[in-house]
């Protein structure tokens, strides 16, 4: 008996461990074959894509992957200058308030109509009209200064009365409210990108889901993609104006959230460019083919200014800035983020903070300054201890960073206690923007190439200064800057913005920390990657892959 | 049965509103919405509520969202894939998730069983020491553990199978993760059926059925295993359930576009249809399965089947 079912157990386990074989020697043909012809760049991210409707996109990687097979009126080069794509050459009338821009003859969608200013006039005014509700319209209203962009997006225009006008086929007109210096740098921004209303009429609610609602004018086509796809695929498009200068014969995207998995699959060579993560630095850092790319990025911390008192005063706020030894951060974070000590972040906007020691009477790594504040502002507080709430990102690194500060803050000022609160980002923002937190850490990302993009979140109840912190010299100078006499004198302006970036730091608004970089890998054989701290973080047209 | 069966269908339909009632308000008192990212202006954020219709009262919201249910509509994602039906989402992510569950259930409970039936007939012998240490680390390693030693070894040192999922390569591409998942239900499965044999094996009604002149094949499977197998099945239950609906970490390590991470990502984003639409159809899977148990039940040990007839 005893033999009978010892024959039986075996004969089932071996069933079971020959399903198993069977499946690895067919799985080693197949990869086998497929990897060695192609020059397909295997490309690491680590989200899906939310959108590729341009005018609906709000993350990174739905602008790369838009832009990968969408080209604007302009494009960037290797060094974020706009130049011209779409546009074939443009003027800008002596005001500075009309661009005529010239559209290029043998642009072609994907499904062979032809690009023309219908289509710009078409997407723009998509992107304005209050039921579309895009998230980025403030690009064409705050941003842009199109005229009646604000008015319509406000619902009290209609979107037909946008600034912007299709003279011809070939030629569009924008009318601007005042001069904007930086205005050709956003053509190059997705949601100022076409959209033809012909076929966008014709796919309804299905437009940008799947390779056949997507049309192309750019480099790539998107050919194999569904909604939220952890995999999809684009290949070289053939029919592109500029198909001589595209080296790759596709791009193949795979969504990687394991760093240890993204890793081993770049080792393995199923990946030719991936992000790696600060525990993995030390184990690549020798490695050529390792780099750290800016991204642009600025962390800081939010003080609430308005309605915590022991935050109200200026010498606690300057103990707790100069109390951080941000060197330490960076290098606890160890993937090339850079130690930051200004208002705007580093290597951004023609380097506006090229020089970090600025403001160091206000803000430095500096210990026994920040004693000599700490004690000061308890004396006028009254008090002689302070326990003070950080709200933080559920994320590595906003937590890796958030236990650093408050062993430094705690080990340098005595009598201060910092507790973490860990918040999912959303709750996080939502706790910041309605002013319930006490020291809030939190980051923001440039939407375009000009310290505005950050100057401009400390204007008196701008949505993003959480702290509430106002100060009428500051708004006078970012009105001069924006819409007043300055909007056209390039250096002046740039001179302006270092006096309202002053107030900012010496009224310690924020508590800057550090500019972030992505740890990157990419492959030695894979050469001219363009990467970019604002728009489009990677640009793959000029990537060649021997 | 037929009676019970009906009866047990219509409780089933009962729970399944109730859930979605409860998972409505639930959502609604999540602290965030989906739209307050940072660069959201209050107006557009005003507007983006009035398209979806979240600025109406949570009872009309409630009662258009199970009207439109009922036609087959779950909505469209506000944030992870925005204004993607839900059901295009899922459509192709849930086959993929039951798939791995499916392969680990299959594969933990068979090994499993024979784990355990081995150990309870070669009791206090060294096989039984050792199906019982694999038992315990079957039960006490995570999943994940086995899931990166298996991508580290079969995956990446030998590359027998892709590290990466591939859609086009699905046989192989769900070897190791289902492996890794079916490592719990194995262990599980191995201790409850070792710890069951034991005693129905020292029951006296098997000593009769032995002592009548029964094969050993007969004895042990119609007698001994087939009474052990019913705590067996209340365990397995629950975790098929816990199987197919996707395991967040197993998925993220095998870059699976399963459903697992679909519901991690949608919750940490707010994205009010998804998470409902993802919960419903868990607690219709489970409740599904739990009600295929209890006829099983029936099946397997016909006390139970005439029970409920003779009522």
């Amino acid at each position: 008996m005893k033999k009978r079912i010892m024959s039986f157990v075996l004969a089932a386990t071996m069933a079971v461990g020959m399903a198993g074989c069977g499946g690895k020697n067919a799985d080693t043909s197949a990869t086998g074959g497929s990897a060695a012809a192609s020059t397909d760049l295997n490309v690491m991210i680590e989200t899906a894509v939310e959108s590729l409707d341009p005018q609906q996109a709000t993350d990174g990687t739905s602008f790369e992957v838009i832009a990968d097979y969408t080209d604007g009126l302009m494009q960037m080069d290797p060094d974020g200058n706009p130049v011209n794509a779409i546009a074939e050459s443009y003027e800008l009338s002596d005001d500075g308030l009309t661009y005529t821009f010239k559209l290029r003859q043998d642009a072609k969608w994907s499904n062979g109509t032809p690009v023309t200013a219908a289509d710009f006039v078409f997407a723009w005014q998509r992107a304005v009209d209050p039921a579309v509700a895009s998230e980025y319209a403030f690009m064409l209203s705050d941003i842009g200064q199109i005229v009646n962009a604000a008015e319509i997006i406000a619902g009290e225009k209609d979107k037909s009365e946008l600034g912007v006008t299709a003279v011809d086929d070939y030629t569009l007109e924008v009318q601007l409210n005042v001069p904007v210096s930086y205005f050709l740098s956003l053509m190059y921004f997705p949601t100022f990108y076409p959209v033809n209303e012909e076929f966008f009429t014709e796919c309804g609610d299905t437009y940008a889901t799947s390779p056949e609602t997507t049309l192309s004018n750019g480099a790539f086509v998107l050919d194999e993609y569904e909604p939220a796809a952890t995999a999809f695929h684009l290949t070289k498009n053939d029919d592109y104006y500029d198909a001589d200068r595209v080296k790759l014969t596709g791009l193949d995207y795979q969504v990687i959230q394991d760093s240890q998995t993204a890793l081993m699959s770049y080792q393995n060579g199923d990946l030719d460019i991936t992000l790696v993560n600060g525990d993995q630095v030390e184990q690549v850092s020798a490695d050529p083919e390792f780099t750290t790319i800016g991204a642009g990025y600025l962390w800081y911390v939010s003080p609430n200014i308005k309605e915590v008192e022991a935050l109200s005063n200026l010498n606690i706020r300057l103990a707790l800035t100069n109390a951080i030894n941000r060197v330490d951060v960076t290098s606890q974070l160890n993937d090339g983020s850079l130690p930051t000590y200004t208002a705007v972040p580093r290597d951004f906007a023609a380097d506006f903070s090229a020089d970090q020691e600025k403001y160091s009477a206000y803000c430095a790594d500096d210990a026994t300054a920040a004693v000599k504040y700490w004690e000061a502002g308890l004396k006028e507080l009254g008090v002689d201890s302070l326990t003070l709430e950080m709200k933080v990102d559920d994320d590595d690194a906003p937590k890796k960073v958030a236990t650093v500060l408050k062993s430094e803050w705690e080990a340098t000022l005595p009598g201060l206690t910092v507790e973490i609160v860990t918040e999912p980002k959303k709750q996080r923002v939502q706790d910041l923007q309605e002013g319930n937190f006490e020291l809030g850490l939190t980051r923001w990302g440039p939407d375009y190439d000009d310290p505005m993009t950050y100057l401009g979140m400390w204007y008196t109840d701008n949505s993003n200064n959480y702290g509430f912190w106002s100060n009428s010299e500051y708004d006078a100078i970012l009105d001069e800057c924006t819409t007043g006499n300055l909007c056209t004198e390039l250096d002046a302006r740039r001179t302006r913005l270092y006096d309202a970036e002053i107030l900012v730091m010496e009224d310690a608004v924020i508590f800057p920390i550090y500019t972030a970089a992505n740890a990157t890998l990419v492959k030695a054989n894979v050469t001219g990657i363009q990467f970019h701290p604002v728009a489009l973080n990677r640009v793959f047209k000029d990537t060649v892959k021997q | 049965m037929k009676k019970y069966i009906l009866k047990r269908v219509l409780t089933s339909i009962g729970t399944l509103l109730a859930i979605i009632l409860i998972l409505f308000i639930l959502m609604r008192l999540m602290p965030g919405s989906p739209f307050n990212d940072e660069k959201l202006t209050d107006d557009q954020r005003v507007a983006l509520y009035e398209k979806y219709g979240l600025d109406d009262p949570i009872v009309i919201q409630f009662g258009r969202y199970v009207v439109n249910m009922c036609k087959g509509d779950l909505g469209v994602s506000y944030k992870i894939s925005k204004n993607t039906p839900i059901s295009q989402l899922i459509e192709s992510r849930l086959p993929i998730s039951i798939g791995i569950g499916f392969y680990a259930v299959f594969r933990g409970a068979i090994i499993g069983l024979i784990l355990g039936v081995i150990a309870a007939l070669k009791r206090d012998t060294i096989l039984d020491t050792i199906c019982t240490i694999i038992s315990v680390i079957g039960v006490s390693v995570p999943s994940y553990v086995f899931a990166l030693g298996l991508s580290y070894t079969m995956g990446y040192k030998w590359k027998w199978f892709p590290m990466l999922y591939d859609s086009a390569d699905a046989f192989n591409s769900s070897i190791m993760p289902s492996i890794a998942l079916s490592m719990f239900t194995m262990a599980s499965i191995a201790r409850f059926t070792r710890t069951e044999m034991i005693e129905v094996l020292g029951s006296e009604y098997m000593l009769l059925a032995e002592s009548k002149g029964l094969s050993g094949r007969k004895l042990l499977f119609s007698h001994a295993l087939r009474n052990a197998l019913i705590p067996i099945i209340t365990v397995l239950a629950p975790l098929i359930v816990d199987l197919m609906t996707g395991s967040l970490v197993v998925e993220k390590i095998f870059a699976i576009p399963g459903v697992g991470s679909l519901l991690v990502n949608a919750i940490q984003s707010n994205d009010y249809n998804v998470v409902i639409a993802l919960s419903f159809i868990y607690s219709a899977l489970y409740i599904a399965i739990m009600l295929v148990v209890d006829i099983l039940y029936g099946i397997i040990d016909p006390r139970i089947r005439l029970g409920k007839e003779g009522e």
